[in-house]
């Protein structure tokens, strides 16, 4: 991990990439979290549903990913005081998803404001939002 | 508990504002957080503190309801369609591996929309709060549901 110490407004954070969501992982998701949702481990019951050939992944799976961009890039996730986002579409199994962020504003606390977002082939946005960390 | 997929009134709708859930505990086990981990591709840290998903999951495990309960009380069932609108969850302290929370929250606001294209929907937001054994809120999530109501 790699603490950045003095952001400014407009940096780019430093994009997580997912090359392939994995459908086994949502399996184990599902068992976790007690999920019976069938549209997380069974294709046929998607493909009924018109929502495609792939499981959809858990939507806490894709802020998940968000985290872990701000963590790797902030010096740990436990930095994230808050973050609020929206889930804008679904993320299937395969898919390639980066995300990212730019720093919005920096608070005389030394609080970071970012937006982040999380995109489908890095340009179909799924997840989109605020994270407020904490680097000093 | 009110009956699923009838649409309620306003005030049917806006009584639900101020209900309190029953709550419950939840437990962060080291092998939850090791999947959990490996799932999210998140760092296995040695360090006993949980990855901030462990807030959320923590409040909606723990809130004494289950999603198709909540559905019930909003006078809708997963077969209306309703949908995740926002979740906001604030980590003022670190989830500890190993340490069970209380988790606690009500239902905050409860209003009424009109789309355009998606018509009559209705927005309840909820809040909850993890409690951490020495009684400090660790975490507070903020969630919300959207339920279109088609007559």
């Amino acid at each position: 991990m790699s603490a950045v110490l003095n952001p400014s407004v407009g940096d780019e954070l430093p994009r997580l990439v997912i090359e392939a969501v994995d459908a086994e992982k949502m399996k184990t998701m599902a068992a976790l979290l007690g999920d019976s949702n069938p549209i997380h481990w069974d294709v046929d019951t998607v493909r009924e549903l018109g929502m495609g050939d792939q499981p959809v992944n858990q939507g806490p799976n894709n802020l998940g990913y968000v985290m872990n961009m701000l963590g790797d890039w902030a010096g740990g996730a436990e930095r994230i005081q808050n973050i609020r986002v929206r889930f804008l579409d679904n993320v299937f199994a395969g898919d390639r998803l980066e995300a990212g962020g730019t720093v919005t504003a920096i608070g005389d606390d030394g609080t970071v404001e970012c937006d982040v977002w999380l995109a489908r082939d890095g340009t179909h946005p799924v997840l989109a939002g605020t994270a407020f960390l904490l680097l000093a | 508990m009110t009956s699923a997929t009838q649409i309620p009134t306003i005030e049917e709708l806006e009584s639900l504002v101020g209900r309190q859930f029953p709550g419950g505990t939840y437990a962060v086990e080291p092998w939850r957080v090791w999947l959990t981990n490996d799932v999210i591709g998140a760092p296995q840290r040695t360090d006993g503190i949980a990855h901030p998903m462990f807030c959320y999951y923590a409040a909606m495990a723990g809130f004494g309801i289950s999603i198709d309960e909540m559905f019930t009380l909003c006078y809708a069932s997963a077969d209306d369609g309703p949908m995740f609108g926002e979740c906001d969850i604030q980590q003022m302290r670190p989830l500890e591996i190993g340490a069970t929370y209380t988790v606690r929250g009500e239902i905050t606001s409860a209003v009424r929309k009109q789309g355009e294209r998606t018509g009559t929907f209705d927005i309840v937001a909820f809040q909850l709060e993890v409690v951490a054994p020495d009684g400090e809120v660790s975490s507070v999530v903020s969630n919300s549901f959207i339920f279109p109501r088609r007559s």
